[in-house]
Protein backbone atom coordinates (compact mmCIF):
# COMPACT_ATOMS: atom_id res chain seq x y z
CA UNK A 1 0.00 0.00 0.00
CA UNK A 2 1.31 3.71 -0.66
CA UNK A 3 1.66 5.86 1.78
CA UNK A 4 -1.35 8.34 1.82
CA UNK A 5 -0.76 12.07 1.18
CA UNK A 6 -4.00 12.77 0.75
CA UNK A 7 -4.42 14.95 3.81
CA UNK A 8 -1.98 17.37 5.33
CA UNK A 9 -1.17 15.89 8.49
CA UNK A 10 1.18 17.60 10.99
CA UNK A 11 2.25 15.99 14.52
CA UNK A 12 3.33 18.88 17.46
CA UNK A 13 5.25 16.80 19.42
CA UNK A 14 7.80 17.08 22.35
CA UNK A 15 10.86 14.57 22.46
CA UNK A 16 10.24 13.01 26.02
CA UNK A 17 6.46 12.69 24.98
CA UNK A 18 4.87 8.79 25.76
CA UNK A 19 1.55 9.52 23.40
CA UNK A 20 3.01 11.50 20.97
CA UNK A 21 5.25 8.51 20.21
CA UNK A 22 2.10 6.45 20.07
CA UNK A 23 0.04 8.65 18.16
CA UNK A 24 3.41 8.90 15.48
CA UNK A 25 3.99 5.23 15.86
CA UNK A 26 -0.58 5.25 14.88
CA UNK A 27 0.23 6.79 12.04
CA UNK A 28 3.45 5.06 10.76
CA UNK A 29 1.23 1.78 11.15
CA UNK A 30 -1.59 2.81 8.83
CA UNK A 31 0.58 4.39 6.36
CA UNK A 32 -0.25 7.97 6.68
CA UNK A 33 2.73 10.66 5.69
CA UNK A 34 3.22 13.64 8.15
CA UNK A 35 4.99 16.31 9.19
CA UNK A 36 6.65 15.93 12.67
CA UNK A 37 7.15 19.00 14.55
CA UNK A 38 9.55 18.70 18.03
CA UNK A 39 8.01 21.77 19.89
CA UNK A 40 10.49 21.77 22.12
CA UNK A 41 13.43 22.38 20.31
CA UNK A 42 12.53 25.93 19.66
CA UNK A 43 10.21 28.61 21.14
CA UNK A 44 8.68 30.04 17.74
CA UNK A 45 7.50 26.44 17.19
CA UNK A 46 5.75 25.91 20.36
CA UNK A 47 4.41 30.02 20.18
CA UNK A 48 3.16 28.50 16.44
CA UNK A 49 1.28 25.07 18.00
CA UNK A 50 -0.61 27.60 20.15
CA UNK A 51 -1.34 30.09 17.80
CA UNK A 52 -2.80 27.69 15.26
CA UNK A 53 -4.62 24.86 17.73
CA UNK A 54 -4.89 27.24 21.06
CA UNK A 55 -3.27 24.44 22.95
CA UNK A 56 -0.81 24.07 24.81
CA UNK A 57 -0.06 20.49 25.23
CA UNK A 58 0.97 17.84 23.26
CA UNK A 59 0.17 15.68 20.80
CA UNK A 60 -1.73 17.87 19.18
CA UNK A 61 -2.41 16.45 15.47
CA UNK A 62 -3.41 19.24 13.16
CA UNK A 63 -5.22 16.87 10.00
CA UNK A 64 -5.94 19.50 7.03
CA UNK A 65 -5.99 22.51 9.82
CA UNK A 66 -8.41 21.35 12.11
CA UNK A 67 -6.26 20.27 15.36
CA UNK A 68 -7.29 17.38 17.66
CA UNK A 69 -5.89 16.57 21.00
CA UNK A 70 -4.05 14.09 22.59
CA UNK A 71 -4.27 10.36 20.80
CA UNK A 72 -7.82 10.40 20.18
CA UNK A 73 -7.77 7.44 17.74
CA UNK A 74 -11.99 7.61 16.53
CA UNK A 75 -11.50 11.36 15.33
CA UNK A 76 -7.70 10.84 13.80
CA UNK A 77 -9.86 7.46 12.37
CA UNK A 78 -12.66 9.25 11.03
CA UNK A 79 -10.78 12.53 9.48
CA UNK A 80 -7.86 10.17 7.61
CA UNK A 81 -10.76 7.70 6.50
CA UNK A 82 -8.65 4.51 8.86
CA UNK A 83 -10.87 1.32 8.99
CA UNK B 1 15.46 8.80 22.63
CA UNK B 2 15.55 5.22 21.29
CA UNK B 3 13.58 4.74 18.49
CA UNK B 4 11.90 1.10 19.35
CA UNK B 5 10.28 -0.95 17.22
CA UNK B 6 6.36 -1.38 17.66
CA UNK B 7 4.78 -4.45 16.69
CA UNK B 8 3.48 -4.80 12.99
CA UNK B 9 -0.20 -4.38 11.98
CA UNK B 10 -2.33 -6.19 14.56
CA UNK B 11 -4.28 -7.43 11.53
CA UNK B 12 -1.49 -9.79 10.70
CA UNK B 13 -2.42 -11.74 13.56
CA UNK B 14 -4.23 -14.96 12.41
CA UNK B 15 -7.06 -17.07 14.44
CA UNK B 16 -3.98 -19.62 15.54
CA UNK B 17 -1.88 -16.78 17.06
CA UNK B 18 -5.04 -15.62 19.17
CA UNK B 19 -4.36 -18.58 21.79
CA UNK B 20 -2.21 -18.14 24.54
CA UNK B 21 -1.25 -19.64 27.96
CA UNK B 22 -0.92 -15.99 29.47
CA UNK B 23 -2.36 -12.80 28.44
CA UNK B 24 -0.93 -9.66 30.88
CA UNK B 25 -2.77 -6.84 30.40
CA UNK B 26 -0.97 -3.93 30.26
CA UNK B 27 2.83 -3.07 29.35
CA UNK B 28 4.01 -0.80 32.44
CA UNK B 29 6.64 -1.80 34.28
CA UNK B 30 4.93 -4.82 36.24
CA UNK B 31 3.32 -6.01 33.02
CA UNK B 32 6.69 -6.01 31.16
CA UNK B 33 8.50 -7.51 33.56
CA UNK B 34 5.69 -10.69 34.30
CA UNK B 35 6.36 -10.97 30.55
CA UNK B 36 10.07 -11.56 31.15
CA UNK B 37 9.38 -13.98 33.76
CA UNK B 38 6.33 -15.94 31.89
CA UNK B 39 8.29 -16.03 28.72
CA UNK B 40 11.13 -17.53 30.26
CA UNK B 41 8.69 -20.21 31.71
CA UNK B 42 8.42 -20.87 28.28
CA UNK B 43 4.27 -20.02 27.99
CA UNK B 44 3.00 -18.54 25.04
CA UNK B 45 2.50 -14.66 26.15
CA UNK B 46 0.79 -11.81 24.49
CA UNK B 47 0.91 -8.17 25.86
CA UNK B 48 -1.75 -6.23 24.92
CA UNK B 49 -1.29 -2.40 26.06
CA UNK B 50 -4.23 -0.16 25.39
CA UNK B 51 -2.04 3.10 26.10
CA UNK B 52 1.69 3.47 25.78
CA UNK B 53 4.48 1.05 26.46
CA UNK B 54 5.77 2.14 30.04
CA UNK B 55 3.02 3.22 31.23
CA UNK B 56 3.17 5.89 33.89
CA UNK B 57 6.84 5.74 34.22
CA UNK B 58 7.23 6.64 30.69
CA UNK B 59 6.38 9.74 31.52
CA UNK B 60 8.85 10.12 34.41
CA UNK B 61 11.51 12.73 33.18
CA UNK B 62 13.94 11.21 35.27
CA UNK B 63 13.78 8.41 37.94
CA UNK B 64 16.12 8.40 40.61
CA UNK B 65 15.10 5.12 42.95
CA UNK B 66 15.35 2.45 40.57
CA UNK B 67 18.32 0.40 41.76
CA UNK B 68 21.04 -0.14 39.32
CA UNK B 69 21.25 3.57 37.96
CA UNK B 70 23.37 6.10 40.23
CA UNK B 71 22.66 8.80 37.43
CA UNK B 72 18.85 7.92 37.43
CA UNK B 73 17.28 6.56 33.90
CA UNK B 74 14.69 8.11 31.94
CA UNK B 75 11.72 6.20 32.19
CA UNK B 76 11.41 5.75 28.72
CA UNK B 77 14.41 4.50 28.69
CA UNK B 78 14.17 2.25 30.85
CA UNK B 79 10.23 1.03 29.92
CA UNK B 80 11.45 0.89 26.54
CA UNK B 81 14.39 -1.78 27.80
CA UNK B 82 11.96 -4.10 29.56
CA UNK B 83 9.96 -3.88 26.19
CA UNK B 84 13.15 -5.28 24.37
CA UNK B 85 14.10 -7.71 27.12
CA UNK B 86 10.61 -8.79 27.42
CA UNK B 87 10.35 -9.45 23.53
CA UNK B 88 13.95 -11.30 23.38
CA UNK B 89 12.28 -13.70 25.19
CA UNK B 90 9.27 -14.14 23.19
CA UNK B 91 6.64 -12.33 24.64
CA UNK B 92 4.22 -10.76 21.95
CA UNK B 93 2.87 -7.23 22.01
CA UNK B 94 -0.20 -5.85 20.08
CA UNK B 95 -1.52 -2.25 20.98
CA UNK B 96 -5.41 -2.10 20.46
CA UNK B 97 -7.96 -1.12 22.73
CA UNK B 98 -9.30 -3.97 25.20
CA UNK B 99 -13.03 -3.73 24.90
CA UNK B 100 -14.23 -6.62 27.09
CA UNK B 101 -13.22 -9.76 29.36
CA UNK B 102 -14.10 -12.57 30.41
CA UNK B 103 -12.51 -13.62 33.67
CA UNK B 104 -14.27 -17.02 34.60
CA UNK B 105 -13.52 -20.56 34.22
CA UNK B 106 -10.50 -22.41 32.65
CA UNK B 107 -10.36 -20.33 29.36
CA UNK B 108 -9.90 -16.72 29.87
CA UNK B 109 -11.04 -14.11 27.48
CA UNK B 110 -10.00 -10.80 26.22
CA UNK B 111 -12.17 -9.02 23.35
CA UNK B 112 -10.08 -5.90 21.83
CA UNK B 113 -10.43 -3.80 18.71
CA UNK B 114 -8.33 -6.50 17.13
CA UNK B 115 -10.16 -9.50 17.69
CA UNK B 116 -10.48 -11.70 20.58
CA UNK B 117 -7.87 -13.15 22.22
CA UNK B 118 -8.18 -16.21 25.26
CA UNK B 119 -5.62 -17.57 27.32
CA UNK B 120 -5.19 -20.00 30.69
CA UNK B 121 -4.20 -17.35 32.94
CA UNK B 122 -4.35 -13.38 33.03
CA UNK B 123 -2.14 -10.62 34.67
CA UNK B 124 -3.53 -7.69 34.99
CA UNK B 125 -1.25 -5.07 35.08
CA UNK B 126 -3.38 -1.74 34.01
CA UNK B 127 -2.24 0.22 36.45
CA UNK B 128 -3.22 4.10 37.48
CA UNK B 129 -3.53 7.22 35.74
CA UNK B 130 -3.20 10.45 37.05
CA UNK B 131 -6.46 11.26 39.43
CA UNK B 132 -8.40 14.64 38.41
CA UNK B 133 -9.77 17.35 41.42
CA UNK B 134 -13.03 17.57 39.20
CA UNK B 135 -13.11 21.55 40.14
CA UNK B 136 -14.08 24.18 37.72
CA UNK B 137 -12.11 24.90 34.97
CA UNK B 138 -9.59 21.91 34.97
CA UNK B 139 -11.80 19.96 32.63
CA UNK B 140 -12.04 23.05 30.41
CA UNK B 141 -8.78 23.87 30.25
CA UNK B 142 -7.22 20.83 29.80
CA UNK B 143 -4.01 21.11 27.36
CA UNK B 144 -4.84 25.14 27.31
CA UNK B 145 -2.07 24.88 30.25
CA UNK B 146 -3.39 22.23 32.51
CA UNK B 147 -1.50 19.23 32.53
CA UNK B 148 -0.64 16.10 34.24
CA UNK B 149 2.79 15.40 32.00
CA UNK B 150 5.36 17.70 32.97
CA UNK B 151 7.53 15.68 30.68
CA UNK B 152 5.07 16.59 27.73
CA UNK B 153 4.15 20.04 28.04
CA UNK B 154 7.30 21.85 29.96
CA UNK B 155 8.42 23.33 27.03
CA UNK B 156 5.51 25.51 26.47
CA UNK B 157 5.81 26.98 30.04
CA UNK B 158 9.50 28.76 29.73
CA UNK B 159 9.81 31.47 31.48
CA UNK B 160 6.45 31.45 32.77
CA UNK B 161 4.96 31.43 36.21
CA UNK B 162 2.95 28.50 36.87
CA UNK B 163 1.05 26.58 39.52
CA UNK B 164 2.25 22.32 40.85
CA UNK B 165 -0.75 21.14 42.43
CA UNK B 166 0.01 18.25 45.39
CA UNK B 167 3.29 18.29 47.31
CA UNK B 168 4.09 14.25 47.09
CA UNK B 169 7.17 12.76 45.55
CA UNK B 170 5.80 13.27 41.93
CA UNK B 171 4.66 16.79 42.28
CA UNK B 172 8.22 17.81 43.92
CA UNK B 173 10.14 15.68 41.58
CA UNK B 174 8.38 17.26 38.71
CA UNK B 175 8.44 20.44 39.94
CA UNK B 176 12.47 20.30 39.89
CA UNK B 177 12.08 18.93 36.30
CA UNK B 178 10.00 22.29 35.27
CA UNK B 179 12.13 24.51 37.29
CA UNK B 180 14.59 24.42 34.44
CA UNK B 181 12.43 25.75 32.48
CA UNK B 182 9.74 27.84 34.32
CA UNK B 183 9.89 31.57 35.82
CA UNK B 184 8.12 30.35 39.27
CA UNK B 185 6.45 27.68 40.49
CA UNK B 186 3.71 28.17 43.40
CA UNK B 187 3.20 24.71 45.02
CA UNK B 188 -0.46 24.04 46.33
CA UNK B 189 -0.95 20.95 49.12
CA UNK B 190 -3.91 20.08 50.53
CA UNK B 191 -2.11 19.03 53.59
CA UNK B 192 -0.56 21.15 55.95
CA UNK B 193 3.08 19.41 55.09
CA UNK B 194 4.67 18.07 51.86
CA UNK B 195 4.76 14.22 51.48
CA UNK B 196 7.37 13.97 49.22
CA UNK B 197 10.57 12.10 49.66
CA UNK B 198 12.57 14.08 51.86
CA UNK B 199 15.29 14.27 49.78
CA UNK B 200 13.30 16.01 47.27
CA UNK B 201 12.05 18.52 50.16
CA UNK B 202 15.28 19.60 50.92
CA UNK B 203 16.23 20.08 47.14
CA UNK B 204 13.21 22.27 46.73
CA UNK B 205 13.54 23.96 49.51
CA UNK B 206 16.52 25.78 47.60
CA UNK B 207 14.76 26.85 45.19
CA UNK B 208 14.37 30.85 45.46
CA UNK B 209 11.18 31.10 42.83
CA UNK B 210 9.34 28.30 44.30
CA UNK B 211 6.72 29.51 46.91
CA UNK B 212 4.76 27.21 49.07
CA UNK B 213 1.02 27.20 49.77
CA UNK B 214 0.39 24.41 52.40
CA UNK B 215 -2.72 23.41 53.91
CA UNK B 216 -4.27 24.82 50.71
CA UNK B 217 -6.96 23.67 48.57
CA UNK B 218 -7.20 24.73 44.58
CA UNK B 219 -10.77 25.64 44.06
CA UNK B 220 -10.80 26.80 40.67
CA UNK B 221 -8.63 27.23 37.55
CA UNK B 222 -9.52 30.63 35.74
CA UNK B 223 -9.09 32.41 32.25
CA UNK B 224 -10.61 33.35 29.42
CA UNK B 225 -9.16 31.07 26.16
CA UNK B 226 -5.83 29.84 28.07
CA UNK B 227 -5.41 29.45 32.08
CA UNK B 228 -4.46 32.72 33.95
CA UNK B 229 -4.89 32.30 37.10
CA UNK B 230 -5.82 29.83 39.91
CA UNK B 231 -7.75 30.31 43.13
CA UNK B 232 -7.00 29.13 46.69
CA UNK B 233 -8.44 29.21 50.32
CA UNK B 234 -6.29 28.56 52.93
CA UNK B 235 -7.25 26.01 54.83
CA UNK B 236 -6.50 27.34 58.39
CA UNK B 237 -8.38 30.60 57.91
CA UNK B 238 -10.91 29.79 55.10
CA UNK B 239 -9.30 32.83 52.87
CA UNK B 240 -9.09 32.96 48.82
CA UNK B 241 -6.25 34.31 47.28
CA UNK B 242 -6.11 34.55 43.44
CA UNK B 243 -2.17 33.41 41.93
CA UNK B 244 -1.45 34.43 38.62
CA UNK B 245 -0.05 31.28 36.53
CA UNK B 246 -0.39 30.51 32.96
CA UNK B 247 0.27 26.38 34.01
CA UNK B 248 -1.32 24.21 36.29
CA UNK B 249 0.20 20.72 36.99
CA UNK B 250 -1.90 18.43 38.77
CA UNK B 251 -0.03 15.76 40.55
CA UNK B 252 -2.62 14.56 43.08
CA UNK B 253 -2.65 11.03 43.06
CA UNK B 254 -3.81 8.11 41.38
CA UNK B 255 -6.84 6.00 40.23
CA UNK B 256 -7.04 2.65 39.35
CA UNK B 257 -7.57 1.60 35.30
CA UNK B 258 -10.39 -1.00 36.59
CA UNK B 259 -13.45 0.35 34.97
CA UNK B 260 -13.39 -3.48 32.88
CA UNK B 261 -13.03 -5.56 36.17
CA UNK B 262 -16.05 -3.84 37.75
CA UNK B 263 -18.98 -6.74 39.02
CA UNK B 264 -15.93 -9.71 38.04
CA UNK B 265 -13.17 -9.16 40.35
CA UNK B 266 -13.15 -7.99 43.93
CA UNK B 267 -11.96 -4.58 44.31
CA UNK B 268 -10.97 -2.12 47.42
CA UNK B 269 -13.49 1.13 48.13
CA UNK B 270 -11.14 3.11 45.70
CA UNK B 271 -11.42 0.86 42.73
CA UNK B 272 -8.04 -1.08 43.41
CA UNK B 273 -7.94 -4.80 42.82
CA UNK B 274 -7.53 -6.62 46.08
CA UNK B 275 -4.90 -9.72 45.47
CA UNK B 276 -2.97 -12.12 48.24
CA UNK B 277 0.41 -11.94 48.99
CA UNK B 278 0.88 -14.59 45.87
CA UNK B 279 -0.90 -11.80 43.85
CA UNK B 280 -4.08 -13.98 43.20
CA UNK B 281 -7.54 -12.16 43.24
CA UNK B 282 -10.46 -13.22 43.59
CA UNK B 283 -10.68 -15.19 40.43
CA UNK B 284 -9.38 -18.26 39.75
CA UNK B 285 -6.26 -18.07 37.28
CA UNK B 286 -6.18 -14.42 37.30
CA UNK B 287 -3.30 -12.25 38.77
CA UNK B 288 -2.71 -8.39 39.59
CA UNK B 289 0.42 -6.83 39.53
CA UNK B 290 1.59 -3.50 40.01
CA UNK B 291 -0.35 0.29 40.71
CA UNK B 292 -3.52 -1.94 39.69
CA UNK B 293 -3.53 -3.20 42.97
CA UNK B 294 -4.52 -2.55 46.63
CA UNK B 295 -0.90 -1.48 48.03
CA UNK B 296 0.99 0.71 50.57
CA UNK B 297 3.84 2.20 48.11
CA UNK B 298 3.43 2.81 44.11
CA UNK B 299 6.75 2.99 42.64
CA UNK B 300 8.93 1.29 39.62
CA UNK B 301 10.58 -1.10 42.05
CA UNK B 302 7.61 -2.65 43.91
CA UNK B 303 5.86 -2.63 40.42
CA UNK B 304 8.25 -4.67 38.97
CA UNK B 305 8.67 -7.15 42.22
CA UNK B 306 4.85 -7.49 41.69
CA UNK B 307 5.51 -8.43 37.75
CA UNK B 308 7.94 -11.30 39.25
CA UNK B 309 5.68 -13.07 41.38
CA UNK B 310 2.24 -12.75 39.30
CA UNK B 311 4.15 -14.24 36.59
CA UNK B 312 5.43 -17.05 38.91
CA UNK B 313 1.85 -17.76 40.49
CA UNK B 314 0.25 -18.09 36.83
CA UNK B 315 3.05 -20.46 36.05
CA UNK B 316 2.30 -22.69 39.31
CA UNK B 317 -1.27 -21.98 38.33
CA UNK B 318 -0.74 -22.99 34.75
CA UNK B 319 1.51 -26.03 35.65
CA UNK B 320 -1.28 -27.17 38.08
CA UNK B 321 -4.32 -26.46 36.15
CA UNK B 322 -2.45 -28.65 33.53
CA UNK B 323 -2.13 -31.89 35.38
CA UNK B 324 -5.43 -31.98 36.25
CA UNK B 325 -7.32 -31.34 33.19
Amino acid sequence: MDMQRKHKVIVFSTQNCPWCRRVKQYLRQNRIVFKDVDVSKNRSAAADMVRRTRQSGVPVVLIDNRPIVGFNKPMIDRLLGIK
Amino acid sequence: MMDIQFPKDNADLKDKDKEFDVIILGAGPAGLTSAIYTSRSLLKTLIIETGVIGGEAASTELIENYPGFPEGVSGMDLTDGMKMQSEKFGAKIIMTYTKEVNLKGNRKVVKTDDGVFSAKAIIIATGSSPRNLNIPGEEVFKGRGVSYCATCDAPFFKDRDIGVIGAGSSGIQESLYLLKFTKSIKIVEFLPHMTAEKILQERIKKYENVEFFLNHTLKSINGKQMVESITVEDRKVGTDSVLPVSGVFIYVGLRPNTKIFMGSLKLNENGFIIADENLRTSESGVFAAGDVREKTLRQVATAVGDGAVAAFSAKEYIEGKSSTD
